[in-house]
Parts: C-alpha cells; structure tokens; sequence
C-alpha cells in the first residue's frame, strides 16, 4: 500500500493481467468473468470486493490507485482494471503522480 | 511501542488516564490535550514522515490505538476520526492536496469524517448532502448527525452527492455556513465530541474536493470506513485491556466471605473469560493488521471481521467486568462502567454490528469453499 514501491518492471503485457485479474476474481467469487463482463451489474462485485480489487492491483502490480482513480469504472470489468494497470505504471515510469 | 511513545508521551497518556472519568463526566475533553496528542502525530500515527506524522505501519498504529483506548475511548475515538480523514486524504486526494491538508493533522488542529444523516445511517445511500460546483467554487448542502469529534474539529472531512456520483469535500468549520451542535448525552464516549454538523450554503474552494468528482458512493463510504473499522476494533481491545487490568487488581484485593473474590469460582470464570476476550479480540485484530502491512486483499474482509468480533468481545467483556467490580466499579467515570457505555457503542459506529455480520455473511456465501481449502493448504 505504499507509494514507494517501484521496482524494475518488465514491459506491460495486458492479456497476462487479463488472465491474472480473471483468476483473483474467480478465486474470490467462485464464477470466471469474461474480461468485458460488468462485475457489478452482473452481481459479482459490490464496494467491499472492489476495494479488496484495489488493493489486489496495487500488491500485484506496484502501483498506487488513489485519488481520482479510485472510480468504480475503473473496476467494472477486468479489461478496465487491466487497462488502469498500463496506465499507472506507464505513469509512474515517466515519473508523474497524482 | 518506543517509537509511538516515547518518554514525553508517556506523560501525555498518564495525564488521560488520571483524567479520563473526570472527562466522561463532564462530557468534555480539553481542547488542549487533543491538541498536544494531535501536535505530537498520535492522532493519526500512520500518516508518512514527509507529513509530519509517525509514519507507524498498521500493527504499531493498532498498538498505539490500543494503549489509547485502555485508557479513555472518548481519546480514542477522536483518534479514529482524525486518522480516518487522515486517511481518506490520503487515498481519495491528490498529491497538492495531500501536501495541503495531512501536515495539518499532525500539528495539532483536529479532522472529523461526516457520513451519517439523520435519515441516512446503516442505509448510507440515502444521504442528500449535495455538493454543487459553480466554477471554480463547491457549494455544500445538508445536514449530517453524531459525527465524533466533529464539535472539536476545525476540518470535516463531508461526503456528500454530486450529481449521480459521490464526493469527499474538506470543509473548515470556520466557513460561513457551517454550524456544529453537540449530541447532548451520548450514551458512550460522552466526551468524544460527537456533534450535529448543518451545512448551510457552504462555499469553498472546488479544490477542497479530494481526488475531483466522478467517485461512486458505497465505493468511498468503504474505502473510507476500512481505517475506522480497524481504528474502532483495536479501540475494543483497549476497552478489555483497561477492564482486565481494573478486574484482576480488584480481585486480587477485594475480600468477601474470609478470602479474595478472585478465589470464588463464579468470580474466577468471569475473570477468564474476560481474558479470554482480550486475547480473541487481540488476535484477530493482529489477524487484520498483517494482511493491512502485507497488502493482502484480504484486508477488507479481515478488518469486517475484527471489527465485528473485538466489539461483541468488548461488550460481554466490559459487562462481566462491571459484575466483579459491582458497586466499586458502577459509578460514572470508572474505567469498566465507562468500558460497558463505550463498549455499546462500539456495536453500532463505523458498521453497526448487524451490517458486518451481512458482509461477512456475503463474504462467506461468495468464498467458503475455497477459504476452507486455502487455509487448510497453509
């Protein structure tokens, strides 16, 4: 959960998040989304499982969601979460922050 | 611990605990006290170095909270709150409103959070508190109820509605429009400062709204609530430190029928199951705090979980401690009939007990299986 956790990263590959993020997802609610499934208005997801989402990203992934990123669309569907992913750290290797 | 509290701290927590009845009688703290605690950053002790704060990790943080609530839950909730808008400062604002806002919390001014509306508690979608943007300018609109520390605070940290999407707006209590009025007699943590706040055309600044718009409601309320939750539940360990400390002394002393009461079996059982809630409640939080310092997912659910159990504990604890102490300990302002008024509360604020068991029940419904094997493969 700390801002200070960058490391060396190897080059984003989103169909591997797809898949990791499809898998955290499917251990926690027992059903594999399709990556463009809405979590939330298919009853998957509800506010607590998308904080444990955000800090499953941040774990995995090194990155920090705060602020304005903490919009539920970010979460919705897999594809989303993973493209938030690319985003930040792409963010954070350019050195900005939020 | 000797980081949190070192010498000179130690003389402020000495100076609570003398005072702590004396403070629940009068249903007031002094201004100064929270003002000394909160200039030495331990009213919200994990908030970073570079902010001024203690920059204490979840376990020492919960430690902390823990001394503090063993001591007076009305200092400890205050705790809560300032770390909860230290917090979702942290989470929901931007960098510049980080570097605003945080370094304020730790040099001694004192920050509320205002969720709950009289016709919004448990069912917090229903609040109406609106924010309206005109320029560069936000305009806060409603009413919000029993927000600790909010009658000593100069920040509230409101969320509220802006249009479909929620809102966190930091709001000084010193704007034009804000009015505070005090619970009258809380039943617990009378001087904790819980307070009507009435927000009448507040005009601010559009950058006192932390991280913008566009946030959806039951996403903030949770995100904000996790500290508060982990902050109550360690609270609800001191709660049964305090009474299990008051308990055995008095049980060691006290003399009826020829022998210590420690040495009737009836009294003795009820000391060890108050020690037994105090170690449940400990364990469970320590259960929430390692998965907050490993990054774990599984914080959110954890912290449900230690909420839940360290209250229920604290409130059969604290009431098995009243009934050893009887009449020694069944005036206002002693440490277990402050722990039995304080631990009752504690089943209500941040996740009445009824909302955490339907997360956990949830929770389990969602998982069972595989958290039965994940944990059995460990």
């Amino acid at each position: 959960m700390t801002p200070e956790q960058q490391t060396e990263k190897a080059p984003f590959d989103m169909d591997a998040v797809v898949d990791e993020i499809t898998r955290f997802v499917a251990e926690q609610t027992r059903t594999s989304p399709e990556a463009d499934q809405d979590l939330f208005t298919t009853g998957l997801a509800n506010s607590m499982f998308a904080m444990q989402l955000v800090v499953f990203l941040e774990q995995s992934y090194s990155v920090t969601v705060a602020g304005p990123d903490l919009q539920l669309s970010n979460f919705r569907t897999v594809k989303s979460m993973a493209a938030l992913v690319g985003r930040l750290q792409a963010e954070s290797a350019a050195g900005s922050d939020v | 611990m000797s980081d949190a509290l070192s010498p000179g701290d130690a003389d402020i927590w000495r100076f609570v605990g003398d005072n702590a009845g004396a403070w629940d009688i009068a249903g007031e703290i002094p201004r100064t006290v929270l003002s000394e605690l909160g200039a030495a950053g331990l009213l919200c002790a994990e908030v970073g170095k570079r902010y001024g704060g203690l920059g204490l990790g979840s376990q020492e943080s919960g430690t902390l909270t823990a001394h503090a609530g063993s001591l007076c839950s009305s200092v400890r909730s205050v705790m809560t709150s300032q770390g909860m808008a230290a917090w979702t400062v942290q989470r929901l604002g931007t960098r510049d409103q980080r570097a605003v806002f945080l370094p304020q919390l730790t040099s001694g001014r004192l920050a509320a959070v205002a969720f709950s509306e009289p016709d919004a508690g448990s069912d917090l979608g229903a609040m109406t508190t609106q924010l309206r943007f005109a320029g560069d300018t936000v305009i806060v609109d409603g009413s919000k109820t029993w927000i600790t520390a909010a009658a000593y605070a100069d920040l509230i940290v409101v969320i509220g509605k802006a249009g479909d999407d929620a809102a966190a707006v930091v709001v000084p209590t010193n704007a034009e429009g804000v009015s505070i009025e005090k619970v009258p007699h809380p039943i617990g943590c009378r001087a904790a400062g819980h307070a009507r706040v009435r927000l009448d055309g507040v005009r601010l600044p559009a950058a006192n709204v932390l991280g913008g718009t566009g946030l959806s409601l039951p996403f903030l309320v949770t995100t904000a609530l996790a500290y508060g939750r982990m902050s109550v539940a360690w609270g609800c360990v001191g709660i049964l430190r305090g009474c299990l400390g008051a308990v055995t002394e008095h049980a060691r002393s006290r003399h009826q029928f020829g022998r210590p009461i420690a040495e009737h079996q009836l009294v003795s059982r009820r000391i060890a199951e108050l020690y037994a809630a105090e170690r449940v409640a400990t364990a469970v939080c320590r259960q929430a705090g390692e998965r907050w310092e490993s990054g774990s997912p599984d914080l959110v659910i954890a912290t449900v979980l230690a909420k839940h159990v360290s209250a229920t504990q604290a409130v059969h604890g604290s009431a098995s401690a009243v009934q050893i102490m009887a009449s020694a300990g069944a005036s206002d302002g002693h440490v277990v009939a402050r722990a039995y008024r304080d631990a009752k509360l504690m089943e209500i604020i941040e996740g009445s007990s009824e909302i955490c068991q339907l997360e956990l029940a949830r929770h389990a419904l969602a998982t069972a299986n595989g958290t039965v094997r994940q944990e059995e493969a460990q």
